[in-house]
C-alpha cells in the first residue's frame, strides 16, 4: 500500500511548475482588451477544442466520474448525449452572430439586441453565479484531497485556486488556452495510465473481457437505459436516454451558449470556421472521452471484486464513527464486511473462469449477485450510522472511491501524477472562469459605465487587476465554503441552476423571438429570477418566519414551494421557459416595441 | 471576411459537418445499446 511519498511530491511539484512556466512563457499578447481576453484571436481549432474541454472538465469530473460508475453504473454517460446536438445548434445560431459582432463578452450582444440594462442584468447574474461557484469548485476537490492525504485545507485551497492566478493574470486568455492544451495532454496521459493499471492489477487469469463481464453482470455497464419501469416511465430517474438527449441538450446549450467562461474560449479564434470546428470536434469526442472515464470506474469496481474494498471510502467519516458510541457496531459490520469480501473473491474467480472457458456461468452469476447484495447491505448500514444524529457525517463517498484506489494501489510516482491530474483539471476550469469574470467586469461594467475613455494600456492593466481580484475572491470563498463540507459539489450544481435557466431564456428570446423587445425580456427575466431565488429559499424563509405560512394563501405557498420541492435540474427549464413565455405574453399584450435594426443586419 | 465566405474544412458545406456529428451520436448510442445488452 503506498501513500503520498517524496517521489509523488517531486512529480506533483514538477508537473505544476511545468504548467505555470508554460503559461508564463505563452503570456505575450498585445497590450489591449482583444489581446488579453481573446489571445489576439489567434487560436487554431485544436487549441479551442482542448480549451473548451479543459474548461468543462473540472477536478470533480475526474473525482466523481469513476466513483459514479462504481456506485451507480455507467448510465451517467447519457447526461452527455445532448451535448453534440447543442454544439450543432450553437454553430448554426450563436457562433456566427458572436463572431460577426466582434464581441468579447456574450452579454455585449444583448445590448445590441435589446438594451444596456438587459446586458448589465445578465452579466451581473453570470458574475454572481460564476464567482461563487468557482470558489466552491476550489473548495470541493480541496476537501477531498486534504481528507485523503491529510493536507492542510488552507494550503490545499491555495494550491488548487491560488497558483494558477500567476499565469492567468500575466497571460490572460492566451495563457489560459495554451496551459489548458498542455493540461489536457497530461490529464489524458494520467487517465490512460490509471486505466491500464487497473487492468494490470487484476488477477493474471482475468483479462479485460472477463473484467467487463463481471462489471456488466453486476449492472455497472448500463450505458443505455430507457427510464421505463413496470409502472411506466420514471420521471424521477435522473439519467436515461430521454433525459440525457433532451435535458442534456438544454443544459449544454445554456452552458456553452450563455456562460462567458465557455463563450470566451471559442471566441479566441480569428474565424467563425475555427470556432465551429472546435465546438463540433467537442461534440464528436466528448461522449467517447466520458465513456472512458466512466469505464475506469467500472473497472475499479471489478478490481474490488477480487480485492477487499474499504467498507466506506472516506476515512475521515469512519474516524468520526470510531469516536462515537457506534464504535462497536462499526467493528461488527467491518468484520462481517471482510468475511463477505473473502467469500466474494472466491465466487468472482469462479465466475471469471466460467466466462474464460465458455462454460455455464449462470450459477456463478447468481452467487455473485447475491454476495454483492450482502456486501451492499452492510455498506448501507455503515452509511446509516454515519448519517445518524450523533455522528452527523457525510454518508456519500462516491467522490472518494477513485482517489482512494489511486492512493492505496498505484505505485509511487503515479500517485503524484494522478493528484496532479486532479489539480490541473481544477486549474483549467478555474483559470477560464477567472478570465471570463474579469472580462465581464471590465467590459460590461467598468468600461461601459466609465465617464472617461480608457486608453488601451489602462484597460489592459485594469483587466489584470480584475483577474487578480476574482482570483483572490474565489480563494476566499473557498476558505469559507469549507464549512459546508462534501455537499459542495451539489451546491455548485444548485447554484448554477438558479441562474442558468433565466440566462438561457434571455438568449433564446434574443435569437428566436425577434419581435420581442427589451422591456418585455428584461421584466420577464427579473420576475422569473426573483421567483426562482424565492422558491429556492422558501422553505428556509417559512422556517424563519412561521407567520408567513398562515398569512399567505395556501395556493400561493404551494406555488412558491414548487421550484423548491423538485429536482434542481428542472430549475433550468423553469427559468428558460418562464422567460420565453412571459416575454412573449408581454409583447403580445404590452405596448409594441420595435426590435433593433442592427440585429436584423447581422443574422 | 464574411463567415459565409469562409472555406469549410474537409467537407463542402457545414451541413455535412452537422450530419457527421449527429450521425456519430446516433452510431454511439446504438453501440452503447449493444454494449449494455452484451454485458448485462
Amino acid at each position: 500500500m503506498s501513500r503520498f511519498g517524496s517521489v509523488d511530491w517531486i512529480v506533483l511539484v514538477l508537473t505544476l511548475l511545468l504548467i505555470i512556466s508554460y503559461g508564463i512563457y505563452k503570456s505575450t499578447t498585445e497590450k489591449n482588451l482583444k489581446g488579453y481576453f481573446q489571445g489576439d484571436r489567434s487560436m487554431p481549432w485544436y487549441v479551442i477544442l482542448l480549451s473548451i474541454m479543459g474548461t468543462q472538465a473540472s477536478a470533480v469530473t475526474f473525482l466523481s466520474g469513476p466513483g459514479q460508475a462504481y456506485t451507480d453504473g455507467m448510465r451517467f454517460l447519457q447526461y452527455y448525449f445532448g451535448l453534440p446536438i447543442a454544439m450543432v445548434i450553437l454553430c448554426i445560431t450563436f457562433v456566427p452572430v458572436f463572431h460577426r459582432l466582434k464581441i468579447i463578452t456574450a452579454y455585449e450582444f444583448l445590448e445590441r439586441r435589446f438594451d444596456l440594462r438587459t446586458r448589465t442584468f445578465t452579466s451581473f447574474l453570470f458574475q454572481l453565479s460564476r464567482g461563487l461557484s468557482t470558489g466552491i469548485s476550489i473548495a470541493a476537490p480541496s476537501i477531498i484531497l486534504s481528507s485523503l492525504l491529510g493536507w492542510d485545507i488552507t494550503w490545499t485551497n491555495m494550491m488548487m485556486g491560488g497558483l494558477l492566478i500567476i499565469y492567468t493574470v500575466s497571460g490572460g486568455a492566451k495563457a489560459v488556452a495554451h496551459t489548458q492544451k498542455a493540461q489536457m495532454v497530461i490529464i489524458f496521459l494520467g487517465m490512460f495510465v490509471a486505466g491500464w493499471y487497473v487492468v494490470h492489477l487484476l488477477p493474471e487469469s482475468v483479462g479485460i473481457s472477463e473484467a467487463l463481464h463481471v462489471s456488466g453482470k453486476l449492472g455497472k455497464l448500463n450505458v443505455f437505459t430507457n427510464g421505463v419501469t413496470e409502472n411506466g416511465f420514471d420521471w424521477k430517474d435522473r439519467y436515461n436516454i430521454w433525459s440525457g438527449v433532451i435535458g442534456g441538450c438544454f443544459l449544454a446549450l445554456s452552458y456553452f451558449g450563455t456562460d462567458q467562461s465557455q463563450v470566451g474560449r471559442y471566441l479566441t479564434s480569428e474565424t467563425t470556421a475555427e470556432s465551429r470546428i472546435g465546438l463540433l470536434m467537442n461534440g464528436l469526442v466528448k461522449v467517447p472521452m466520458q465513456f472512458l472515464i466512466l469505464l475506469i470506474g467500472a473497472l475499479v469496481f471489478t478490481f474490488y471484486q477480487f480485492n477487499k474494498p474499504p467498507v466506506f471510502f472516506n476515512e475521515v467519516e469512519i474516524t468520526k464513527v470510531e469516536n462515537s458510541r457506534y464504535k462497536d457496531s462499526l467493528v461488527f459490520l467491518q468484520n462481517k464486511f471482510d468475511e463477505v469480501s473473502v467469500r466474494r473473491e472466491a465466487i468472482v474467480k469462479e465466475f471469471a473462469n466460467a466466462v474464460a472457458s465458455g462454460t455455464d456461468e449462470n450459477a456463478a452469476t447468481e452467487s455473485l449477485v447475491k454476495v454483492n447484495a450482502e456486501s451492499e447491505k452492510i455498506r448501507q448500514d455503515v452509511k446509516r450510522i454515519i448519517a445518524s444524529d450523533e455522528v452527523r457525517g457525510d454518508n456519500n463517498d462516491t467522490n472518494y472511491i477513485f482517489l482512494r484506489f489511486v492512493v492505496d494501489y498505484l505505485p509511487t510516482g503515479l500517485v503524484g501524477l494522478l493528484i496532479a491530474v486532479i489539480i490541473l483539471a481544477a486549474w483549467g476550469s478555474i483559470a477560464a472562469a477567472l478570465n471570463s469574470l474579469a472580462s465581464c467586469t471590465i467590459i460590461d461594467f467598468h468600461k461601459r459605465y466609465a465617464k472617461n475613455t480608457l486608453t488601451p494600456e489602462r484597460e489592459y492593466r485594469l483587466s489584470k487587476l480584475y483577474t487578480l481580484f476574482w482570483g483572490v475572491f474565489c480563494v476566499v470563498i473557498a476558505q469559507f465554503a469549507y464549512n459546508i463540507g462534501n455537499s459542495l459539489i451539489e451546491a455548485v450544481n444548485v447554484l448554477g441552476s438558479l441562474f442558468y435557466g433565466v440566462m438561457l431564456g434571455i438568449f433564446l428570446v434574443a435569437f428566436y423571438l425577434r419581435k420581442v423587445g427589451s422591456k418585455a425580456v428584461f421584466y420577464s427575466a427579473v420576475i422569473v429570477e426573483t421567483y426562482i431565488i424565492l422558491s429556492a429559499i422558501w422553505p428556509w424563509l417559512l422556517k424563519k418566519m412561521p407567520a408567513l405560512n398562515e398569512a399567505l394563501p395556501a395556493a400561493f405557498n404551494g406555488f412558491m414551494n414548487t421550484a423548491g420541492s423538485i429536482g434542481f435540474l428542472w430549475l433550468n427549464l423553469i427559468g428558460a421557459v418562464g422567460v420565453v413565455v412571459l416575454a412573449w405574453l408581454f409583447s403580445l399584450f404590452g405596448k409594441k416595441e420595435s426590435g433593433k435594426l442592427e440585429f436584423k443586419k447581422i443574422t | 471576411m464574411n463567415h459565409r465566405q469562409q472555406k469549410v474544412p474537409v467537407f463542402k458545406k457545414w451541413y455535412h459537418w452537422y450530419m457527421l456529428v449527429i450521425g456519430m451520436l446516433i452510431l454511439l448510442i446504438v453501440l452503447f445499446y449493444l454494449f449494455t445488452k452484451h454485458f448485462e
